[in-house]
């Protein structure tokens, strides 16, 4: 890999994340880019439009650190726990701007800007009140049919933040398991930041290529970040610390609960630390390869 | 015991058929789905926004990318596979449920009160908006809180039916077709919510207590069965009964 590449987490988010970037989360569940996420809160971030189609307790912290000025998204929440209470804050306060759509239609935006084409057509958004509240949203007539189809925009990411399994020096990332919209979204962006489990040889890559979601060209930067998934998971290497993510659910419920957690886990805690706050053999036990 | 989860999922399981391809929602749609595919419908297909086909949880998931969803599921590729095949008009049924619905099966999950200036701001549509207006049918569970039934819900995030009892432009599928609760199974065949069955022990009164709009019966209404012992015994793989110890 290009050595200026392979770099460290801390110079992932400070060098190629910048102030009022579009970034898109990767992680549909699996594979949040949680470790990446945390470093641009430390790092400071102001203005970023944020953008997944389900976005779950990372965009919450993005949003309740003041990293974010807009978020574009399908859903977002905690899953199977509540709300997204720092999203519901700022809604309330006025200190938000948002874009909603749906995941089918967040999916197509990200499909269009990965395949090059100002849209794609979609049969959905033409009913019930979604389509209201996205004043810019236009409908297309089909040559051939005559039917009438949502015009669904694409939407081309400054940069994609993304955690995966493994990656060779090169940069060739591979994910496998539940991959959900993150290859779309991934490569929708313009910049693309890495964190991965481990490096491995390239002909481990080589050896099943079709776990490949990013061909080493369209890395921008690329850290070895363990756990950097955590709370969510990384198939083949740690299951979902659920607990985790109904403490959030609790904490989050008050402005002053999430500014706990957040210099809890976040402000001022490096990986050693973070790491030493987690039962790690407990969330890798059982979890083969 | 039995409590109202299980009213409901069970209750919903038994719309569910043996060989169709099913979208499901987290929670008690999941466990509907699940309840029907390990009773009288082994061949029915999970279907889950992340990319999951032929999922077959073990343990109840918490999120669409849990990974219970993706370990034992007969396919796993991705969401534009799943929406694709949505959108191709294959997949045959959907179960979700939400925090409002109204007499025309419209779902609300994104605010109470005013879009701008909201009461409450929830979670959106994720993937609800997308399934009830592609899929061939929908089943739709909720709790019976009266809050949760009105007249016409603050904001459509899933399209039901429309003014007209038909289903709007755009739409595919024939949209809601039941609807069950703790207390009773609603249908939409006549264009509006129709109280079709109850629940056992249940009265029509019960039904709809609280609801704040006059909810039609059916000619009939049918004594929903009982739930057997089977059901309850593969409920409970995935659900521990409120109360229980």
């Amino acid at each position: 890999m290009d050595s200026t590449k392979l770099t460290s987490l801390e110079h992932c988010a400070a060098e190629h994340v910048s102030d009022g970037d579009t970034v898109f989360l990767g992680g549909f569940g699996h594979a949040v880019p949680f470790a990446l996420g945390h470093e641009l809160i430390r790092a400071g971030r102001r203005g970023l439009t944020i953008c997944r189609s389900g976005a779950d307790i990372l965009a919450d912290q993005l949003i309740a650190a003041g990293c974010v000025q807009k978020v574009v998204f399908g859903w977002i929440g905690n899953p199977d726990i509540g709300l997204s209470h720092a999203f519901r804050r700022a809604v309330a306060a006025g200190s938000i701007d948002w874009e909603e759509w749906t995941n089918w239609s967040m999916v197509l935006r990200m499909q269009a800007a990965s395949m090059g084409v100002p849209f794609l057509p979609g049969r959905v958004l033409l009913a019930g009140d979604i389509p209201y509240e996205l004043p810019g949203l236009k409908t297309v007539t089909c040559p051939y049919t005559g039917e009438t189809l949502a015009a669904i925009p694409a939407l081309e990411p400054d940069v994609a933040i993304v955690h995966a399994q493994r990656a060779d020096e090169e940069g060739n990332t591979q994910m496998w398991g539940v991959v959900g919209d993150t290859a779309a979204g991934v490569l929708a962006a313009r910049r693309i930041v890495v964190t991965v489990e481990e490096i491995v040889d390239g002909a481990v890559i080589r050896s099943s290529p079709n776990l490949t979601i990013i061909p080493a060209h369209r890395i921008t930067a690329m850290a070895v970040v363990p756990w950097g998934a955590h709370p969510s998971y990384v198939e083949g290497y740690y299951t979902r610390d659920d607990d985790h993510f109904r403490k959030y659910g609790d904490v989050s419920r008050t402005a002053e609960g999430t500014e706990a957690h957040l210099d809890r886990w976040v402000r001022g805690v490096d990986r050693e630390r973070y790491l030493s706050m987690i039962d790690t053999k407990a969330l890798a036990d059982g979890v083969g390869k | 015991m039995i409590d109202d989860t299980a009213r409901m999922a069970i209750a919903a399981a038994r719309r569910l058929r043996n060989g169709e391809a099913c979208f499901v929602g987290i929670g008690i749609p999941s466990l509907a789905a699940l309840v029907a595919r390990h009773t009288h419908a082994p061949g029915l297909s999970l279907i889950y926004e992340s990319g999951a086909y032929g999922a077959d949880p073990a343990t109840l998931p918490m999120s669409t990318g849990s990974p219970s969803v993706a370990s034992g599921a007969a396919c796993l590729g991705d969401c534009t596979l799943v929406f694709g095949e949505l959108q191709a008009g294959r997949i045959h049924v959907g179960v979700l449920s939400a925090a409002q619905v109204d007499r025309r099966g419209n779902l609300n999950s994104t605010v109470i009160g005013e879009y701008r200036t909201p009461k409450v701001r929830m979670v959106g549509s994720g993937g609800a908006h997308d399934i009830a207006s592609l899929v061939g049918r929908l089943v739709i569970v909720m709790p019976h809180d009266p809050r949760r039934f009105v007249e016409r819900v603050d904001f459509v995030t899933a399209p039901g039916l429309g003014e007209d009892g038909g289903r709007p432009t755009g739409t595919r599928g024939t949209g809601p077709a039941d609807l069950l609760t703790p207390r009773a199974w609603f249908t939409f065949e006549t264009g509006e919510m129709t109280l079709a069955g109850l629940q056992p022990g249940m009265d029509a009164a019960l039904a709809v207590d609280g609801f704040s709009w006059e909810v039609p019966h059916a000619d009939r209404v049918v004594e929903l069965t009982p739930p057997s012992g089977e059901e309850l015994a593969v409920l409970q793989r995935w659900h521990t009964m409120e109360g229980a110890k």
